[in-house]
């Protein structure tokens, strides 16, 4: 029975980290003019690997970086007036994405524009394990959420540093802005 | 007067090899005796063993084809469906990470906007 709790409590963050996607989200693909939709679990992304060439420096880093990745999963849905998708999606998504598994490292709300946009890590105590980036904007929402094993310098090749000087898993260093 | 002694002689011996002669009674008797116990003979042991086996090859020769066939096709599709496959996955792996990127600068730029503001 205790090896039982301590497999549990050694498991929850793993599990904990894969997020369940909204299912109204599924339904705004109607209402979309644009809409990608990526679902890929590791075995897709092994066999995407195997056709990533080495020779180009573009391909050989997502290489790299799908190596240690176990599941990619963007929603993207464009559309023509605002206010089409519902908010109590993304609570749904906001409440799934809290500490001590994940920790917003930067969250950007624009009042002017109505952009909303937040970048989450998952992370065991030494390396991130998620990523996760939601951007609400009026007319256009974004879900991305990648599960493994993220490089320092992947993140960087993914999308930069999100202007600042340097990621502090545990929240000392976190960036949390608020654009008026 | 040699040589035309010679020549007659040899004329005498031709004419007499040339001459038509009547078959033997027998040779007729032979003949077909012969010919009615080749037709009629069974094939002997070896032989049928022999052509027995020449069929069996034969036929595992070509078994072993159309499975090596069969087994070459199935390969060459199914390497033809994973590439299709492992293209399909390249792609949506591509457009995942561009929509990534683009939306995680598209936050560094405002975090740059915001910070020289």
């Amino acid at each position: 029975m205790r090896i039982a709790c301590w497999l549990l409590i050694a498991l929850l963050p793993a599990v904990a980290q894969e997020l369940k996607l909204p299912p109204g989200l599924d339904k705004l693909a109607d209402k979309a003019t644009e809409t990608v939709d990526v679902t890929m679990d590791q075995s897709l992304l092994q066999l995407a690997s195997k056709f990533l060439s080495d020779k180009d420096p573009d391909e050989a880093r997502a290489k790299k970086l799908v190596a240690g990745l176990k599941g990619v999963y963007v929603r993207s849905f464009q559309f023509e007036h605002p206010g089409e998708y519902d908010q109590s999606d993304l609570t749904m998504l906001r409440a799934q994405l809290k500490p001590p598994v994940w920790q917003r490292i930067v969250g950007v709300r624009s009042k002017k524009d109505g952009e909303n946009a937040e970048v989450f890590l998952a992370s065991d105590g030494n390396s991130v394990t998620g990523l996760a980036v939601i951007c609400a904007d009026p007319k256009e929402l974004t879900i991305v959420h990648i599960i493994g094993q993220i490089k320092p310098e992947d993140l960087r090749d993914l999308g930069g540093n999100f202007g600042i000087p340097k990621f502090e898993i545990g929240g000392s260093h976190k960036s949390d802005s608020k654009e008026e | 007067m040699d040589d035309l002694e010679r020549q007659l002689d040899l004329e005498c011996h031709l004419k007499d090899a040339l001459t038509r002669k009547q078959a033997p009674d027998w040779f007729e008797a032979k003949v077909l005796a012969a010919a009615a116990r080749e037709t009629s003979a069974p094939a002997g042991f070896w032989q049928r063993l022999m052509a027995g086996a020449r069929l069996r090859w034969a036929s595992a020769v070509l078994a072993s084809a159309a499975v090596l066939a069969s087994g070459l096709a199935w390969q060459h599709e199914r390497a033809v469906r994973e590439r299709t496959e492992g293209e399909a996955a390249k792609a949506q792996l591509q457009l995942a990470l561009k929509v990534t990127r683009v939306k995680l600068r598209k936050i560094g730029q405002k975090l740059d906007q915001m910070e020289r503001n």
